[in-house]
Order: C-alpha cells, then sequence, then structure tokens
C-alpha cells in the first residue's frame, strides 16, 4: 500500500510547552486512521504539521512519500477543527471559490458543488447566503469544501463534534465511501464509540507523546480478553470464583473483570455446575476502556 | 508554484473584488462622496458670494471737495458701495439722523473725515454698525489714502492727466517655471491638484484601509484563513486581497473621476469659468504623478492596515488602530505649509523621502517647483519598497496568527512567531 502520510520522530513545541514529542506515524492508501486522545494531547499540533501550516522543530514530514511541498496541498482535503466561511458570500459562490483556489476550473468546481449538496442533502441552500444557515448545515458546506477537489488524503480535526446524529453518519457513510475508493482518511476526535466502528488504524497520544498506535484490531489484541458477561439462573456463588478480579452482579446478568492471566474456562465449568448458563461471553475490553486506562482515567480526557 | 501563487492571487483579487463591489457599502459612498463634494462646491461659491463691500454709505466732511474725491475713489475701487450720500458740512441734525439710520441697518456706515490744523492728513472716522469687517477697513483705508494723494497732487499743480497716469495700479503678472519652462502660474489652481490628492488619499485610506483591517480580522475570527492557509500562501493572501480591494478604490475613483470630467465640461461649470479638466490648472504630467503617488500611497496605507489587523484579535481594536493608520497623513497635512514655504529645504526634501510622507509631500513639492528627478526617482522608489516590504511582513503577521487564539500579540510574541512558523 501507499503511504500517503509519514511522520517520522517529529517534535513541536511553543514556548516552553512541548505540543508533540517524538511522534512517528504512517497512513496508508485507502484506510482509515483515527488519531485519539485528551483534549490538549497534540492532535491538532500533529496534524497542521502534516500539512505545513507549522514546521516542526525537529524530525521529518512527507507528505506522498517526498518531504514537504506546497504543491502536495492540492491533493490534501483539510478540516480545521475551528472552521470558517466567509459569513456574507453565498453558499455556491464560497464552495467555488473554495474549490478553484485548489486547482479548480470554475465550471468543474460548480458542476461538483451542486452535486455534493445533493448528496449530503442540501440543495435548497446552495443559493441562501451562509450567515443564514445553521451551525450544523455551514459544518456540512466546510466537509463539502474539503472534499470537493476530490483529494487523496482526506484530514478532519473533530469532524464529527456538534452535528446532530442523522448527520453524523451521513458524513460517517460518506468517509467510508470514500476511504472503500482507496481515499486515505485521518480525522481527529476523542468519541471512541465513532473511532471503534470506522478506523482500520488508529494513533493514541496523550502529552503530546504517541502511547498506543497501530491496527485497530491489533491494538485490541494486546489487550486481554478479560471481560466476561454472563447470563444465569440459580446459584450465584460461583461469582466468588479465584479467577475473578471485581464484579457487578444485577438480576441474573453479571459483567465480570478476570484477574489477568485467569482461567476464564474453569470459571465456566464451575459456574455451570451451580448454575443454568443461558450466555457465556468473553469480551474485548472497549477501545473506551483501553482509552480510559491508557491515559488514566484523567477528567478532561 | 510560481504560476500557482499567481492564480491564488488573482482568485483571492477576484472574489476581494466581487464582494465589495456588490455590497451596500460601496454603492452608497460611490452616491455620497459626489453629492457631499457638489454640496461643499454649492456652499464655497455661496460663501464667496457673501464676500462684499458696504452696500449703501455717506461721507461727512466739512471739506466738500475732499469727501468728493473719496467718493469717486470709492467708486472707482473693488467692491464699489450703490451709493454715497455726501453731507459736506454736516449739522447736528445729520448726524443724529445718520446714526438712527445705521442702526436701522438702512446704511451700512458713514465716514467723517475731519481737517485737523497745521496737518495734511484729515482724521478719518469709520462709524458702522458692526464691530470690525475686514472688507470694508480695508475698502475705506484704500479710497482715502488714493483721495489725499490725488488731492494733494493736484494742490502742487500737477496737472490732471498725469495724476491719472501715477495713480494707476502697477499690473503684476505671476509666472512660474514648470517642467523647465516659464508658464503662467496660477497659485490657487497649481494647489487644487495637491489638496484633490490629499482628499482622494485621506479618505480611500480611511475608507478601505480600515476595511481591509477588517476584513483581516473577520478571517481571523472566523478561522477560515486556517482553511486558506491549507492552500494558499499568505502573500498571495495578502497581495489578492490588497489587489482585489485597490481595484474595487480604482472603481469608485473611476466614477468619480468620470463625473468631475463631465462636470467639468459642462454648462454649471462653464458658468463658473472652468471649461474643461485643463483650467482647473492640472496638467497631464501633474495627473500621472498624481496616479503614481495615490496608487503607491494607498497601496503602502493598505498594507499597514492589513499587518495592523493581522496583529489585532477583534473587531473594536481595529478603531483603536484606525488613528495609527492616518496619523501620517495627518502629519503630512500639518506640515505642508512649511514644505509649500520651502520646497526645497533639506527638511521638506528628508520629508519627501520618507515613505510614509511621500505621497503628499512630494506630490505637493511636484505641483509648487518640480524637484530634481533623482528626487522624484528615489521617492517611488523607496514608496514602491516599503510597500513590498509591508505586503512581506502582513503576510508574516498573518501567517502566525493562527497560533494565536483570543489575544493581541506582543511584539516579542510576534518576532517569536515569525521563528516558530
Amino acid at each position: 500500500m501507499e503511504i500517503l502520510v509519514e511522520l517520522d520522530n517529529v517534535s513541536k513545541s511553543y514556548e516552553a510547552k512541548a505540543a508533540v514529542r517524538d511522534l512517528s506515524l504512517k497512513i496508508e492508501a485507502g484506510s482509515m486512521f483515527g488519531l485519539l486522545g485528551p483534549n490538549g494531547a497534540g492532535k491538532t499540533s500533529t496534524i497542521r504539521m502534516m500539512i505545513g501550516i507549522t514546521l516542526p522543530d525537529a524530525g521529518k514530514v512527507s507528505l506522498f512519500g517526498k518531504p514537504f511541498g506546497g504543491d502536495a496541498l492540492k491533493r490534501v482535503g483539510y478540516l480545521p477543527e475551528e472552521r470558517g466561511l466567509y459569513k456574507k458570500m453565498k453558499v455556491i459562490d464560497q464552495l467555488v471559490f473554495l474549490a478553484e483556489l485548489r486547482g479548480l476550473g470554475a465550471l468543474e468546481a460548480k458542476r461538483r458543488a451542486k452535486q455534493w449538496c445533493e448528496r449530503l442533502q442540501m440543495a435548497d441552500s446552495m443559493d441562501k447566503r451562509t450567515e443564514e444557515l445553521s451551525k450544523g448545515m455551514q459544518q456540512k458546506i466546510q466537509f463539502i469544501a474539503t472534499l470537493l477537489h476530490d483529494p487523496e488524503l482526506i484530514i478532519m480535526d473533530e469532524p464529527f463534534s456538534g452535528l446532530d446524529p442523522v448527520n453524523a453518519v451521513l458524513l460517517q457513510d460518506t468517509l467510508l465511501e470514500l476511504k472503500n475508493q482507496g481515499n486515505a482518511v485521518l480525522f481527529s476526535t476523542h468519541r471512541m464509540d465513532q473511532v471503534e466502528k470506522l478506523c482500520d488504524q488508529i494513533c493514541l497520544i496523550d502529552k503530546g507523546a504517541a502511547v498506543l498506535a497501530g491496527g485497530m484490531r491489533e491494538v485490541k489484541s494486546r489487550y486481554e480478553r478479560n471481560r466476561v458477561i454472563v447470563q444465569y439462573e440459580g446459584d450465584a456463588g460461583f461469582l466468588q470464583h479465584p479467577a475473578i478480579a471485581e464484579f457487578k452482579n444485577y438480576a441474573g446478568h453479571a459483567e465480570i473483570k478476570l484477574k489477568p492471566h485467569a482461567d476464564a474456562q474453569d470459571l465456566l465449568r464451575t459456574a455451570a455446575a451451580t448454575a443454568t448458563i443461558t450466555k457465556f461471553e468473553l469480551v474485548e475490553p472497549s477501545l473506551e476502556e483501553i482509552f480510559i486506562e491508557t491515559v488514566g482515567g484523567r477528567s478532561d480526557a | 508554484m510560481l504560476n500557482g501563487m499567481l492564480r491564488n492571487t488573482l482568485l483571492i483579487a477576484k472574489r476581494e473584488y466581487v464582494e465589495r463591489i456588490r455590497s451596500r457599502v460601496f454603492r452608497i459612498t460611490t452616491l455620497l462622496v459626489p453629492i457631499g463634494m457638489g454640496g461643499l462646491a454649492v456652499l464655497g461659491s455661496f460663501s464667496g458670494k457673501k464676500m462684499e463691500g458696504v452696500q449703501n454709505m455717506a461721507i461727512v466732511s466739512s471739506n466738500p471737495e475732499l469727501a468728493a474725491e473719496v467718493k469717486a475713489a470709492l467708486l472707482d475701487g473693488e467692491l464699489p458701495p450703490k451709493t454715497v450720500e455726501i453731507y459736506a458740512p454736516a449739522t447736528n441734525e445729520d448726524l443724529v439722523r445718520l446714526n438712527s439710520a445705521v442702526a436701522a441697518h438702512q446704511i451700512g456706515g458713514y465716514l467723517k473725515l475731519d481737517p485737523v490744523a497745521g496737518e495734511e492728513r484729515p482724521e478719518v472716522t469709520w462709524i458702522s454698525g458692526s464691530s470690525i469687517n475686514f472688507v470694508s477697513k480695508a475698502q475705506m483705508d484704500a479710497a482715502v489714502s488714493s483721495a489725499l494723494i490725488r488731492e494733494q497732487l493736484l494742490q502742487r499743480g500737477v496737472p490732471e492727466a498725469q495724476v491719472e497716469g501715477l495713480m494707476k495700479d502697477p499690473k503684476l503678472t505671476t509666472m512660474q517655471v514648470k517642467n523647465g519652462s516659464v508658464v503662467a502660474s496660477n497659485s490657487e489652481r497649481s494647489f487644487l491638484g495637491a489638496y484633490a490628492l490629499i482628499i482622494v488619499l485621506y479618505a480611500s485610506v480611511l475608507i478601505y484601509g480600515i476595511n481591509i483591517a477588517r476584513s483581516v480580522v473577520e478571517e481571523k475570527t472566523s478561522r477560515i484563513f486556517e482553511v486558506l492557509l491549507s492552500t494558499a500562501s499568505s502573500d498571495s493572501l495578502m497581495l489578492g486581497k490588497l489587489l482585489g480591494v485597490g481595484a474595487v478604490g480604482l472603481t469608485q475613483m473611476a466614477i468619480w473621476g468620470a463625473l468631475l470630467v463631465f462636470y467639468a465640461g459642462s454648462a454649471m461649470a462653464a458658468a463658473q469659468g472652468i471649461h474643461g479638466l485643463g483650467s482647473l490648472g492640472i496638467t497631464k504630467a501633474e495627473l500621472g504623478y498624481f496616479a503614481v503617488f495615490f496608487l503607491l500611497g494607498f497601496f503602502l496605507y493598505s498594507a499597514l492596515a492589513a499587518a495592523l489587523g493581522s496583529s489585532v484579535s477583534g473587531e473594536q481594536e481595529v478603531q483603536q488602530f484606525s488613528f495609527i493608520l492616518i496619523s501620517p497623513l495627518v502629519v503630512s497635512v500639518v506640515l505642508l505649509p512649511f514644505v509649500l514655504g520651502n520646497p526645497n529645504s533639506t527638511a521638506a526634501v528628508v520629508l519627501s523621502l520618507l515613505p510614509p510622507f511621500t505621497p503628499i509631500i512630494m506630490y505637493m513639492r511636484i505641483c509648487s517647483q518640480t524637484p530634481p528627478l533623482w528626487q522624484i526617482a528615489l521617492s517611488i522608489a523607496l514608496l514602491a519598497g516599503s510597500v513590498w516590504a509591508m505586503v512581506w511582513l502582513a503576510a508574516r503577521i498573518y501567517r502566525v496568527g493562527v497560533l494565536m487564539y483570543g489575544k493581541r500579540a506582543t511584539l516579542p510574541e510576534m518576532i517569536r512567531w515569525l521563528r516558530y512558523s
């Protein structure tokens, strides 16, 4: 697979504060990459270095296999976290202007802008002035503006924040479609459920450094399947089994966390001996749990 | 890459131009300024007409010959009164009647000429309803002086015809060396161009300079500039903005200019003694310099406005900065009388070479007495260079502003940021 973005031991600090420390990551074509981390972890600083808004103090940034250069930006679609639009401009004019800046001809830009507005169910808003639209609608316009020039690399900083569930799903599905067409998508978020559903690759950063990175399956497999959900009828005495670290018992439904390297099969045998088991499931930890465990459950996460 | 930058610059310029031309502010100012100027012109001609001497007056004297001479001199002078009654000699009743006529504004005033024993000059008193009127005082002075001299000359036996010749005013013609040749000069009109430049520059810096600063602040606060900066360089953003807004300014000037040419050729102007642009005292060369200095001055101040806009965080701060923006223009205007008096002094030369003052001071020097060509060339070069430097600086400040959130940058911070980006 072609590698579109490569950060090689990149560091960046502002004033006395280190925003990014020794970060390395690779993003492949046709993949969805999740950049995770608590607020202030350095996600936005990392993204800004990828597209040359800031330069790293140390380390190398490559885009499309070459050191960073302005021409590469025509192949990138970037949606910043704090995004803006020209308030007084008409939606369609705005989209055409932004697409032209990225190298599209005026006619082609207009054609695609119309197409995208229809696709995202906002064709009626094309001739309105931007300030007349709701926040969510404006966010969809920004989303379209990012994609109009058909970028191979799509970088979105917190793309789903502030969207209602219907629109969030609409944008998620669009991103998945683009990924399946072979584009690379990187987005940052602290919503773990989205990442779990969408991403192939993740990188969790905390205090500027990568604390967890790799393929989603691989990351998860590093964590033991140490959760058990049991549905039972009868005696709950098996919950005193030595393999159990902690448990929550709701009537006939127990959620169990096992001790490290404990034998789940032995627990099943013990439970089956004293109670009627209707369900016994070994569950892998959710990304959210991994996140909290890794970052230490900080309250600002 | 250069092509890409040019393309981006033009795209941005086009957006700025189209959005502004469509705006209501553009339509309103384009209409209001000529209406305002027209109003001023009408007001000006009205107050010019108000400059008139005394309409009805009287002369009181024990010397009837002198009184007649003064009357003749008054009627012969500038701003002659309509009626001049003579009371020579006057009775006390006459004086009482005159005083009440002055009080009732039936006459503007009366002149008392009382011969003093042993003196050739009489004691002269002007009694009027208003405290001081410079026009009537000068009028009376001139009339009495010339009447006295006439009388003295005639008394000394000088023939009447010779007296007429002696009393004639010498005719003074003013000429001026302009662009190497001697031409008739009209001091008021040759500065008309300079004053026009001051007004036009001042107005456009106020309107469009602040406008540029605002639009920079808008891009920053809405943070659309992060999207822009991810595709276009800050140099092309700044340059495009300047060119676009500059083109709007030129469009407006062109509309106003067309109106002026139309006016200068119109019957209304002809009635005021103006026949075409030439009679406004503006030469073609001056018009060319006008364009050069207006454009460069406009760009310099616009770039300065863009830099100021880039370094502030909110709309309100733009208002505070607008004073900094126009202060060099104000200083230029304050220094203008000095430059006019000493167009070739060292101070005037140095001032005219300092870029913020160049547009007005150098143009004024060109209008009053053509300076050496090298000075003009140097001032234009310095001005153009400083425009470039200011655009560069504004682009850098704009660029690092991405990193700035909700506070105004201090100078050391800005310098640090210049290194970070």
